[in-house]
């Protein structure tokens, strides 16, 4: 049986799978990717296999000529970078279990944010005294999708 | 001499903002800021008096507490509200036109803290010089259709982009 990494945007409207082995792992501190993740950094993986959609598709934005990301229309996440015919590569925080693929390289360094070389010097806000109160998925009701495929899912349900 | 104006928005251009002022900045990571961003860490700011000057996001409640702010035609994340009472929202710091005004201070939700973070910063750099110029740029210039990190009278250009 094929081990599939799967994933999917917040909400769950979008859903994907893809079979390995991992083609390509980075982040890039470019200004594109961080506008477009509206984030400092952004950490993508590519894979051998295609990228199957499970469950709906991204819309996509071309954000320059020959690039084209997707994202979900529901909820906003961010999800594929795709230059020209060259292999889908998802976003790592989007899959189900992003601590499996470790980027091995960083792209544009030159356009790093000012605290990606500090970052370990931050300081920590004090946690919880509780299990359940370190944990803010036990405080708050969730309407993110579960990390795991799901037969049936309406987005935002229950709300 | 007074700071530029504080502004920001998606890659698209069809979401702006202002902010009168900034807050803390934090890096969070729990669960939900690392799905909603598709990345390891939400980066987040306390926009105080913030405005949206061309445009709105669209908006996905996604707790009972919270909702979050993305542009619905590039899917940039934009904000994340809590409703506090003081009206600020926290803004995704990547989105502001220089990001280097919002230095986060701060970790905050680490117990979904992802297990190789701190070797992040350690990765090796992609040597470009070995990179075939015909493969990185097929001998014409990358054309971006992202809005420029200031505020524009008019977006997208009249003339379009170049081809």
């Amino acid at each position: 049986m094929t081990d599939y990494f799967t994933g999917g945007c917040q909400c769950g409207a979008v859903r994907y799978r893809v079979a390995g082995p991992v083609r390509h792992a980075s982040i890039c501190n470019c200004r594109m990717c961080q506008k477009a993740l509206g984030n400092l950094t952004a950490p993508f993986v590519s894979f051998q296999a295609p990228v199957e959609w499970t469950r709906s598709r991204p819309t996509l934005f071309r954000s320059s000529m020959r690039v084209q990301r997707g994202f979900c229309n529901q909820c906003g996440t961010p999800l594929t970078y795709q230059r020209g015919d060259m292999p889908i590569s998802l976003t790592i925080g989007s899959l189900d279990r992003p601590n499996v693929v470790v980027p091995t390289v960083e792209l544009a360094r030159d356009n790093r944010h000012p605290v990606i070389g500090h970052i370990d010097e931050l300081r920590e806000e004090s946690q919880g005294a509780t299990d359940e109160e370190r944990d803010i998925l036990a405080i708050l009701r969730s309407y993110q999708h579960p990390d795991q495929d799901t037969e049936a899912w309406t987005p935002g349900g229950g709300q | 001499m007074p700071q530029p104006e504080l502004t920001g928005g998606c890659q698209c251009g069809a979401v702006r903002y202002r902010a009168a002022s900034l807050g803390r900045a934090a890096l969070c990571h729990c669960r939900m800021c690392q799905k909603a961003f598709g990345s390891f860490f939400g980066p987040l700011v306390t926009g105080f008096g913030v405005t949206w000057t061309r445009g709105e996001p669209s908006w996905f409640q996604s707790s009972d507490v919270a909702r979050r702010g993305f542009c619905r035609d590039c899917g940039t994340p934009l904000a994340y509200d809590l409703g506090p009472d003081d009206g600020s929202l926290e803004m995704a710091i990547g989105t502001l036109d220089n990001p280097e005004r919002a230095p986060p201070t701060i970790h905050v939700n680490t117990h979904d803290r992802l297990s190789f973070f701190e070797t992040l910063t350690a990765l090796p750099v992609r040597d470009e010089s070995v990179r075939p110029l015909t493969e990185r740029r097929k001998g014409a210039p990358v054309v971006s259709h992202q809005h420029p990190d200031h505020d524009t009278a008019v977006w997208p250009p009249k003339e379009g982009f170049a081809a």
